[in-house]
């Protein structure tokens, strides 16, 4: 079923699109079918847009939601559907009058309906009851802080560094000087797929046998990426690497706008550095495999690979400002 | 939809009104009457004409895809010596020979673009570093990126070349799969044997036949497929248990392996009933045996009514949760005794939780290569005991033959004499005869043993939430308390304390953890450990009912050379032992029904009432 498959990234507006797309149409069938004469009553409109809600929550929505967010977004969805029902007093009326139908058992059928009703409803609410005792092999949820506040310094092979103003000595500019303007103008192109912008150059493709500088560390970077990082964190960065569905909690995505691209440099470089281990309780140190790369790296190679990151996905690092 | 083969297109020619009808006819006719007039052409296959060659442009844009995504595993040849390459299990591939594994077009011709390349860089190939780009690069982008490779890559051979390259396609589109029925798994069962498939996949198809000793093309050791991990399969473009696939590869064999194809010795049927009978072994629900080949029709009927796995389609890989369910024994029938064997058959209603296994490459010795991607776990307790039934493919029994000079309490080794492969060797990667080459270092570990093991924290109980301690061995304030089954039959409990801090053995403890089996066969082991749910509070876990027990799951495979930290991990599960059902769950579903009834009864009365006019306020 791989038309259920959102692409990730595109999941809230593609979501919130789809959502507006089909109330929409709904509007406009109802209005169309009342024209004609035809119109739905409120009451099963109401339920029926509910029920279509409810399941595109359900189902259309990969990877799926927890119960309890779909809970919270099922009442609002309701308490939406019970200011449309009752816009007017009128409105408010047509709705109520089959569920009062019922309950007066004004024809033999609506007997019969209150009957069934009358036996149902408690029979549902103590097997959902019952329901709730049984054992239950549900993963508990357990939040977890991603981006913890880092330390003030850190101390990797002996030298400390102070995460304020420590900078990245890969990362400067033809003067010499730690230069964002210089290293963003020689980033990928920004688009889905980030791509070398132009691949005869050496100034923009760290492969050619003439990149220097910048570029060269970018290249030295991807191949300690490619060497270590990409198992878990995945050939494109997007954490869906080969060993990606063993691990919880997940591998970071890189291409995401909520991780690297709104994190300091120096907050990376720390990550790195230190990895699970080093992570403050908030953030699960216990269950993160990441390793504390200063056992496997040197200091210029960390730095390195955190440059070739943001070069891969095209983000910049955020600046203290 | 129907392209003229060259036999017939004249006498279609002539026909002239007769065309529309002959088409008709001819489309509807079996494949098999047409591979009859070209005896060159194999049953199922039709010579089809050469893909378009690419524009300059589309070369040029290409480039730009490959030197941003392709460039770090393929290198820059395209030989499949990138950065990465040393440390893949599967490697990437090298492009200049042309040979490629996934294809529609007879062995040794060049796959097709569209149908083949363009779907391996869509979807992937499963069991392989090779992600899916689709979401990731646009269609035309790796439309472009096939236009570099195959046109700059590939250097032996060229798509265009007309004296040489023919394509010559099979047309699985208009072949009708036969239903997998358990008369056809049967015959499959059967053509597998006599057909040889079983020298090289096994008897039960694990891929332990002849594990050790396949090479590809470029010398690097290669392994059979397991047929019981479909999800690993390369060709599966993301459908595992899509038996059409296993039927392309069969019919196509895989260039540079190996794996030949059998669309010259086997009749369309045949093929099908074999792929039906692979596919059916993929793990399913329920675990089935299938006594060492020998299918009968019991067996295959439990084949063709297995339910197959749902498959993550981020991961493709089977849909798991991280909880491992124990169930009370007294559910499960009379006998109050435990299971002493995997052949009880209350094992069947037993859940079975699949745990997905990576490289431990946290700490050194680092397991780049890992073999052991997961393994299958049930459990049941009774009163005193709880069984962990372990199961896990490893195409290779090892058992460490040489002593090792460290006890094995000794954790902090370094790197247990083991030596990290170090990347950038690719320069004589794939010269099996040059001393130091990945090809000539491949399988020369000393071999180890085969293991299995699994830890709780040793006071689970005291944990504060959501606090664990350190997945690898525990840490200082919360030990685990570590069970180790090894190959020569040795099993262990351990303290740890950390990654780096040595073992207190467990001796008093360990006398009370039995192994009741643990047997290799067929490429799989089977390891039952049985462990009293409670011991000294203060030295080991007590597992008790209904409660959530944070546990970790470690494997190793000695002919990997798999040993001490060097192995395949887990995450963090929770075994929670079943508990049994609490009296509340009778009392208070049936007070709050009567509660209902009783105001429904209140409620109907009283709009009886209103009507009737008699309003109480």
């Amino acid at each position: 079923m791989t038309w259920l498959k959102l692409v990730e990234g595109y999941m809230p507006g593609q979501m919130i699109g789809e959502l507006a797309l089909s109330i929409l149409l709904f509007a406009l069938l109802n209005w169309s079918l009342k024209r004609a004469g035809m119109g739905i009553p409120k009451f099963w409109a109401g339920i029926g847009v509910w029920v279509f809600i409810w399941l595109y929550i359900t189902y259309r929505i990969y990877p799926p939601i927890p119960f309890s967010v779909r809970a919270i977004y099922g009442t609002v969805t309701m308490c939406g559907i019970f200011m449309w029902v009752s816009g007017s007093e009128a409105d408010w009326q047509e709705f109520k009058k089959p569920i009062f139908n019922v309950m007066d058992g004004i024809t033999p059928r609506h007997r019969f309906l209150r009957t069934v009703a009358l036996i149902l409803i408690p029979l549902g609410i103590g097997g959902f009851a019952y329901q709730s005792y049984l054992p239950s092999f549900d993963e508990p949820i357990e939040l977890r802080t991603v981006h913890p506040a880092p330390p003030a310094t850190t101390k990797l092979h002996g030298k400390t560094f102070v995460l304020q103003i420590a900078e990245n000595p890969f990362r400067v500019g033809s003067e010499g000087k730690y230069d964002q303007e210089y290293t963003n103008e020689r980033s990928v192109v920004q688009a889905m797929g980030r791509l070398v912008k132009d691949v005869n150059d050496p100034n923009y493709n760290p492969w050619d046998p003439n990149a220097e500088g910048y570029m060269k560390y970018v290249r030295e970077g991807g191949e300690v990426f490619f060497q270590n990082c990409h198992f878990c964190h995945g050939d494109n960065l997007n954490g869906r690497g080969l060993w990606a569905y063993a691990f919880n909690p997940i591998p970071a995505n890189f291409t995401d706008a909520g991780t690297i691209a709104q994190l300091q440099e120096t907050f990376v470089f720390w990550r790195v550095a230190k990895g699970g281990p080093g992570l403050p309780g908030e953030a699960f140190p216990w269950a993160s495999v990441m390793p504390p790369w200063e056992q496997h790296l040197t200091t210029d190679e960390i730095w390195k690979v955190v440059m070739f990151e943001y070069w891969h996905t095209g983000y910049y690092p955020r600046t203290w400002d | 939809m129907n392209i003229p083969t060259r036999t017939n297109k004249s006498l279609r020619t002539g026909l002239g009104l007769a065309v529309g009808l002959s088409l008709l006819l001819w489309g509807g006719l079996p494949l098999t009457g047409l591979a009859q007039e070209d005896e060159d052409i194999p049953e199922g296959f039709k010579a089809e004409d050469r893909p378009a060659p690419p524009s300059a442009e589309q070369i040029e844009a290409g480039k730009r895809v490959y030197f941003t995504k392709c460039v770090w595993c393929h290198g820059v040849k395209g030989s499949g010596d990138g950065p990465a390459a040393d440390r893949l299990w599967p490697r990437p591939r090298n492009f200049n020979q042309g040979t490629f594994k996934i294809r529609h077009t007879v062995s040794g011709e060049l796959p097709l673009l569209e149908e083949d390349l363009l779907q391996t860089v869509t979807h992937g190939l499963p069991g392989s570093a090779m992600p899916s780009w689709e979401g990731i690069l646009t269609e035309e982008q790796r439309r472009d990126v096939l236009s570099f490779v195959t046109t700059q890559l590939v250097e032996d051979r060229d798509w265009q070349d007309e004296e040489f390259e023919t394509f010559t396609v099979l047309q699985l589109d208009q072949l009708t799969p036969i239903e997998p029925t358990a008369e056809s798994i049967k015959r499959g069962s059967e053509l597998v044997v006599s057909l040889k498939c079983i020298e090289c996949h096994g008897l039960e198809g694990r891929g332990d036949g002849n594990a050790f000793n396949l090479k590809d093309d470029w010398g690097f050791s290669i392994q059979p497929a397991d047929w019981h991990k479909c999800w690993n399969f390369r060709g599966t473009r993301q459908d595992a248990y899509n038996v059409k696939n296993i039927f392309r590869t069969f019919s196509t064999g895989i260039n540079g392996t190996p794996m030949p194809s059998f669309a010259d010795n086997t009749t369309i049927e045949q093929r099908w009933d074999i792929a039906n009978y692979v596919g059916s072994l993929c793990e399913r629900t329920m675990d089935i045996d299938i006594a060492g080949g020998e299918v009968t029709d019991e067996i295959a009927q439990t084949l063709a009514q297995g339910e197959p796995f749902p498959i993550d389609p981020l991961t493709d890989k089977p849909k798991s949760s991280f909880v491992v369910p124990s169930i009370p024994v007294r559910e499960l029938g009379e006998s109050l005794e435990l299971p002493v064997d995997e052949y009880d058959e209350r094992w069947a209603q037993v859940p079975r939780r699949w745990i997905g296994m990576g490289g431990q490459i946290t700490h050194k010795p680092r397991n780049f290569v890992n073999r052991i991607d997961d393994l299958w776990v049930r459990s049941v307790y009774n009163d005193t005991h709880i069984a962990f039934l372990f199961q896990w493919n490893d195409r290779t029994k090892s058992v460490q033959e040489d002593e090792v000079d460290w006890d094995p309490t000794e954790v902090n080794l370094a790197d247990y004499g083991v030596e990290e492969t170090l990347p950038g060797g690719s320069q004589f990667a794939d010269d099996p005869g040059h001393p130091g080459s990945i090809a000539w270092n491949q399988n020369k570990y000393a071999v180890y043993n085969d293991g299995v093991a699994f830890e709780f924290p040793i006071k689970w109980q005291e944990l504060p939430a959501p606090r664990k301690p350190r997945y690898f061995w525990g840490d200082e304030s919360f030990p685990m308390e570590i069970t180790k089954w090894t190959a020569d039959g040795t099993l262990a409990v351990y303290e740890g304390t950390g990654w780096d801090q040595d073992f207190t053995e467990l001796d008093d403890f360990a006398e009370e953890v039995e192994v009741k089996k643990a047997q290799w066969k067929n490429g799989r082991w089977t390891v039952l450990v049985h462990r009293p749910l409670k011991g000294d509070y203060e030295e080991v876990a007590s597992l008790e009912p209904g409660q959530y027990i944070p546990m970790v799951f470690f494997a190793w495979d000695g002919h990997n050379g798999d040993v001490g930290r060097k192995m395949a991990v887990s995450a963090f599960y929770y075994l929670v032992l079943k508990p049994a059902m609490p009296v509340e769950a009778f009392i208070y579903p049936i007070l709050m029904g009567v509660g209902i009834v009783f105001v429904e009864g209140w409620i109907v009365i009283r709009r009886a009432n209103r009507r009737k006019g008699k309003i109480f306020t």
